[in-house]
């Protein structure tokens, strides 16, 4: 009897050690920026869903396109519409992981460089990437925070000529997330 | 010759200016309305049946709600008020899903919804991630 109790014990430790390395986020931060001359396009998405798997190391991230918000309604539509079809291909993701994550001590407080490589799917397009940003860890909360530039040509993402000129060719998308255990 | 300038041309080229002033105004630089409060909803449904009816099959449910103004009746689990917008969580006890709510600022001052309380919100379906997700929402009642 004593013995099982023990063993339940253990297998409850264990599972909750298990459980506490994951961290997620249902209204992680996302945005992107781009500005030509004529044009500055912004949009923000407040509802990311992310997981970070402290001891692997594992990130991912998914996101609903028609959760961009843009100051301009006809911008957020011709981005929906036109653009991105999020009513054919409602979401984006990335699955990846922290390269260096036997750097970062989860369990000290403490701003730590984080490597960060893996696959993004956007528009149904999927591509690898890698790029650079810091996590900082407080107490049970993490948060993460990275900056990279995207290419929407790369996702098959067409821009009419009309307007090719006015739309950056390059954003830049900035990640903001905090975490709380799961 | 000079008479017909004056008479036809000159407002004409005015109204065709003032035209296209509006039309750039209240077209081109429309702003993003911030919520649904005006707009009648699509569908009015219980919040456990939306969100089983994406648990099922979420391509049918895509199909059905996305873009589409929903009304969801049910409990409000938590309250999250962060500097940019207030979420309002709507979840059965129990279960791990529910309904995410967004709501712009100045529409939850006006009519707003707190912990425990049972709400009718209306807003735009987005989809579904973990739960579904509704944005520029309105508290019905």
């Amino acid at each position: 009897m004593k013995s099982k109790i023990i063993s339940l014990l253990f297998v409850m430790s264990l599972f909750q050690l298990v459980s506490a390395q994951k961290y997620i986020t249902k209204s992680g931060h996302i945005w992107f920026y781009g500005e030509t001359p004529m044009e500055e396009i912004e949009a923000h998405n407040r509802q990311v869903v992310s997981s970070i798997d402290c001891s692997t190391g594992e990130l991912a991230f998914v996101l609903l396109i028609k959760s961009f918000e843009f100051k301009r309604a006809l911008m957020q539509e011709h981005f929906n519409e036109n653009y991105l079809e999020s009513d054919k291909i409602p979401k984006a993701n990335f699955k990846g992981k922290i390269d260096n994550v036997s750097k970062v001590d989860f369990k000290k407080d403490g701003t730590y460089p984080a490597e960060v490589s893996g696959d993004l799917t956007i528009h149904g397009v999927t591509k690898h990437i890698t790029s650079k940003g810091t996590i900082e860890v407080k107490g049970n909360k993490i948060t993460a925070n990275s900056k990279f530039m995207i290419v929407p040509k790369d996702y098959d993402i067409k821009i009419p000529s009309i307007v090719e000129n006015k739309i950056a060719k390059e954003m830049q998308v900035t990640v903001e997330m905090a975490y709380a255990p799961n | 010759m000079w008479k017909n300038i004056r008479r036809y041309i000159i407002p004409g080229i005015i109204f065709i200016a003032l035209v296209v002033f509006f039309f750039v105004k209240f077209y081109v630089f429309k702003e993003s309305a911030t919520t649904v409060a005006s707009q009648k909803a699509d569908f009015v449904v219980e919040a456990g049946d939306l969100l089983s009816t994406f648990e099922k099959d979420e391509k049918v449910a895509n199909d059905k709600y996305l873009n589409k103004i929903v009304e969801v009746k049910g409990l409000v689990d938590n309250v999250t008020d962060t500097k940019d917008d207030i979420t309002v969580y709507i979840k059965q006890k129990g279960k791990t899903s529910g309904i995410m709510c967004s709501f712009d600022k100045k529409e939850f001052k006006r009519k707003g919804a707190k912990s425990g309380d049972e709400v009718s919100v209306k807003g735009i379906c987005s989809g579904y991630l973990m739960d579904v997700i509704l944005n520029k929402c309105a508290v019905v009642r």
